[in-house]
């Protein structure tokens, strides 16, 4: 009796695996500005077609893969994945997210380097390039827009961005930095407030 | 040797993965001040960030493929890939096991509150980086831009940044019909 339980779970776990490499794999496929953009594809098959969590868990996972460092599409699918169907699951919906975002720049970075660099094509090339430092730009600007909402915050930005253009330093080291930065000073703004109150 | 730099672009990969708060273009401006190390120009990036409209998928992904094949073929592909998405294996575990306290984690909300807006300055760092190298002429050095203002930048090219920049910033025009327009304008105007 046990042991037909024991397969009908592990059938379980295996028919959701297979859905969750489908869910990721699809999502995947068919968004291309990735992060945010993804969300809702993920939840109409997660959700409502293979029914593998609830609504609440998926929005849930779907805020938390966005505060966790990394890829945030990879993230929602390795944390959906796990909610739904364990290691196996995690594995199963991770590999169906990156598929088809490496087969596809893989080709294009292979048909990529075919252009041929000289004469009317390297003129398209320099235009697309001038067009694509611009949009880097604009990235700056619209996530600007969210994140620098006190002075603060302004010139950690603003430091940032020296210590890379003229300081040569690492992203990395001024992730940390900065990290350390946001944290002693939020302590030191705690204090400074609760003193204020108690004098008050 | 071709392990070895496949194995360095596995740990730059991993590194940048765990470190990287805010998506694509966090990352993206990440791995580009990292570039360097893997021998890819800022032109080269700019042609990725150009390929990664098109191409499906997370942008971080396409950027470890990207810099992976440019660097060691598909052997580095394969390996920057794994690296960068390793992150994501390793903290869905420690995450769902710890859940109760990752979530509204106070320290962590103190730690993003300057990792955010350091993301932009990355951002707008590597817009310069990649600015510098296509809007001048090839073969001159951006340092000669205060010197020789007219003979470093490139006409066409500095046009078409500005151009680009204002339709998208301002009036929110659609950044592939941009990114096509720019291309058709460069093979008619830059020969």
């Amino acid at each position: 009796m046990f042991k037909n339980l024991g397969d009908t779970i592990n059938k379980n776990k295996l028919y959701k695996s297979f859905a969750l490499f489908i869910t990721f794999l699809k999502a995947s496929t068919f968004t291309f500005a990735g992060g945010l953009a993804i969300v809702p594809a993920i939840e109409r098959d997660a959700v409502e077609k293979y029914k593998l969590l609830s609504e609440d868990e998926f929005m849930e996972y779907a805020t938390l893969s966005q505060t966790m460092p990394g890829v945030i599409a990879l993230n929602c699918a390795t944390l959906v994945g796990r909610r739904a169907a364990g290691v196996v699951g995690m594995l199963a919906a991770g590999f169906g997210a990156i598929l088809p975002a490496f087969v596809f720049m893989l080709l294009a970075t292979i048909l990529a380097k075919m252009i041929p660099q000289q004469g009317r094509f390297l003129g398209a090339m320099r235009g697309i390039r001038a067009a694509s430092a611009a949009l880097v730009l604009s990235a700056a600007f619209s996530l600007g827009r969210y994140n620098l909402k006190s002075t603060f915050a302004v010139i950690v930005m603003i430091a940032a961005l020296l210590l890379v253009v003229l300081g040569n330093l690492g992203a990395p080291v001024i992730i940390v930095l900065s990290g350390v930065t946001g944290y002693i000073y939020q302590h030191i703004k705690r204090y400074q407030e609760r003193s204020r109150n108690d004098a008050s | 040797m071709m392990l070895l730099n496949c194995f360095k672009l596995f740990y730059t990969f991993v590194k940048l993965g765990f470190l990287s708060f805010g998506g694509g273009y966090a990352m993206l401006s990440m791995i580009m001040s990292e570039a360097r190390h893997f021998s890819v120009t800022p032109a080269q990036f700019a042609d990725l960030n150009a390929l990664d409209m098109v191409v499906p998928g997370a942008i971080a992904i396409n950027a470890a493929t990207y810099v992976g094949y440019l660097y060691q073929g598909m052997a580095g592909s394969i390996a920057a890939t794994i690296g960068v998405s390793l992150p994501s294996f390793v903290l869905t575990v420690v995450v769902m096991r710890f859940f109760a306290h990752f979530k509204d984690n106070l320290w962590l909300t103190d730690i993003l509150s300057g990792i955010k807006p350091a993301a932009v300055g990355l951002i707008a760092a590597a817009a310069i980086t990649i600015a510098s190298d296509v809007l001048t002429v090839p073969g001159k050095d951006i340092g000669n831009l205060l010197v020789n203002p007219i003979g470093t930048l490139s006409l066409v090219p500095v046009v078409v940044f500005i151009l680009t920049a204002v339709l998208n910033i301002r009036f929110k025009i659609n950044p592939i019909l941009l990114t096509v327009l720019a291309g058709i304008v460069g093979a008619i105007v830059i020969l």
